[in-house]
C-alpha cells in the first residue's frame, strides 16, 4: 500500500500517472486530494507556461542546397529565382492545403490539454477573468462552475479553451469567434461527443463531451446551457 | 510519371508532417536554447536533415520522436560549435525580455523565468513530459537513462520549480 510520501512523489513526477493503487491512495486520503489539486492547478499553469507563441508566418525550406564554391552572377540570379519560386510553391503548398474539418481541429486540439479534464474544483476568479476578458466574454453569474480556462492557440487565433462541470461530468466548450459556421454540426469522433454551434456575429461555440453513451440530445442541452450562459462584450 | 507523382505526394506528405510538429519542436529547443532566433535556426536545420533522412522514418506515427531526436542532435551540434552567450533570466525579466512575456498573464512571464532557473537535466525531461506529453519510458530512452532516474528527475525540477514559484512546498516530501 502507498504511503504519504510515495504517493506524492509519484504525484510530483507524473501529475497525470493513472496507475491504480496511486488512484486508490488518492481516494482514500483526503489530505493527498488536497495535495493533488493544488499540483494539477499548478500543472496547468506550467503547460501554459511551456508553451510560448510560436510564428506561425515562417517558411519551412524542404529544397535547400549547399554549395562551398563561390556562385557565378549567372548562378546567384538563377538561386535567387529558385529562391521565389520555392518561396511561392512553398506558400501555395500551405495555402491550398485543405484545412481538416473544424470539428477534427477541435477533437486534435484536446491532445494538447491533457490536464485540462482533471480537476473539478471551480477556477479561482484571477485565472478565469484574464482568458474570458481576453476574447471580449464573460459569464452569466448562474453559469455551471468553470474548472479550467486557458488561453489557447487555435487555426491561428488565441480563444477561450474552458472546461465546465455539469451533471453528466466534465464539458470543454471552445469559444471560436473567428470561425462562422451556417448551422450546428455534431461530431462523433475519438471518444469525443459533440457540436459546433453557430452564433451570430460571434462566429461559434464548440461544445464537448466525452462520456461514453452520451446522446446528441445531451450534447445539445447542455451546449444550450452553455450557450446562454456567455455574455458577449460589444 | 507516376514516379513524379508519387515523389509529389511524398514531399507533400512530409511538408505536412512539419508543419503539424514545428510549433511543439520550436518550444522545444527554445526550452533548451533561451533565444527564440536560435530555435529558429535549429529546427530549420533539423526540418532539412530530417528531409533527406526521411527514408529512416519507417512510420509516421513515430514522427514526433524522430523529429525530436534530430532537434536534439542539431542543438548538441549547435552548442559545440560555437559556445553560447549565457543570459542571467533576473536580468530578462528587468528587462521584460519578449521570450519571456506573456502578454496580460503576469504569473506565466514568473513561471517561465522560473523554468529557465531550472538546471538543463531537470528542465528537459520536464519539457518532454508536460509540453510533448512523453512517457516516463519515452523519456527514459530518448535521454538514456533509466526509468526511475527519469522520475526522480522530475520530482525534483517540480519540487524546485514550486519553490521558485513561491509555491506552499511543505507538503512535497524531501
Amino acid at each position: 500500500m502507498m504511503n504519504h510520501e510515495q504517493y506524492r512523489r509519484a504525484m510530483l513526477a507524473n501529475p497525470l500517472g493513472t496507475d491504480p493503487e496511486f488512484e486508490a491512495h488518492r481516494a482514500s486520503c483526503e489530505d493527498c486530494r488536497a495535495f493533488t489539486d493544488g499540483v494539477l492547478t499548478f500543472e496547468h499553469q506550467l503547460v501554459r507556461a511551456l508553451k510560448v507563441s510560436t510564428p506561425i508566418s515562417a517558411k519551412i525550406l524542404l529544397f535547400g542546397t549547399c554549395s562551398t564554391a563561390r556562385p557565378t552572377k549567372g548562378a546567384r540570379w538563377l538561386a535567387l529565382a529558385a529562391s521565389v519560386a520555392i518561396a511561392f510553391v512553398v506558400g501555395a503548398g500551405i495555402w491550398l492545403t485543405p484545412r481538416s474539418s473544424l470539428a477534427a481541429d477541435v477533437v486534435a486540439h484536446m491532445a494538447d490539454e491533457p490536464t485540462a479534464w482533471k480537476s473539478q474544483a471551480a477556477l479561482p476568479a484571477g485565472e478565469l477573468n484574464p482568458v474570458l476578458k481576453r476574447a471580449n466574454i464573460s459569464l452569466d453569474p448562474k453559469a455551471p462552475s468553470v474548472s479550467y480556462a486557458n488561453s489557447c492557440e487555435f487555426r491561428g487565433q488565441v480563444v477561450p479553451h474552458l472546461v465546465v462541470q455539469s451533471p453528466r461530468g466534465p464539458v470543454t466548450v471552445m469559444v471560436l469567434t473567428h470561425e462562422a459556421v451556417s448551422k450546428a454540426r455534431h461530431f462523433d469522433e475519438q471518444g469525443y461527443r459533440g457540436t459546433i454551434l453557430p452564433i451570430p456575429q460571434h462566429g461559434s461555440i464548440a461544445v464537448l463531451m466525452r462520456a461514453p453513451g452520451t446522446t446528441a440530445a445531451e450534447v445539445d442541452a447542455v451546449a444550450a446551457q452553455v450557450r446562454a450562459a456567455i455574455v458577449w462584450g460589444s | 510519371m507516376m514516379d513524379r507523382v508519387g515523389a509529389k505526394r511524398g514531399r507533400a506528405r512530409f511538408q505536412a508532417l512539419c508543419l503539424a510538429l514545428r510549433p511543439d519542436l520550436l518550444r522545444f529547443a527554445f526550452w533548451l536554447c533561451h533565444d527564440h532566433a536560435l530555435a529558429e535556426d535549429v529546427v530549420q536545420e533539423s526540418m532539412l536533415r530530417a528531409w533527406k533522412a526521411q527514408e529512416s522514418l519507417e512510420d509516421e506515427k513515430a514522427a514526433k520522436p524522430w523529429f525530436l531526436t534530430i532537434v536534439r542532435r542539431e542543438l548538441a551540434r549547435t552548442f559545440e560549435r560555437k559556445r553560447l552567450n549565457t543570459v542571467n533570466v533576473d536580468d530578462l525579466v528587468a528587462l521584460e525580455d519578449s521570450s519571456l512575456a506573456a502578454g496580460d498573464q503576469a504569473d506565466l512571464a514568473e513561471m517561465r523565468a522560473a523554468i529557465f532557473k531550472l538546471p538543463e537535466e531537470y528542465r528537459e525531461p520536464l519539457v518532454m513530459q508536460s509540453l510533448l506529453g512523453y512517457s516516463t519510458a519515452e523519456i527514459a530512452s530518448e535521454l538514456n537513462l533509466s526509468q526511475s532516474a527519469v522520475l526522480t528527475r522530475l520530482f525534483r525540477a517540480r519540487h524546485q520549480l514550486r519553490a521558485l514559484c513561491g509555491e506552499d512546498t511543505s507538503g512535497d516530501p524531501q
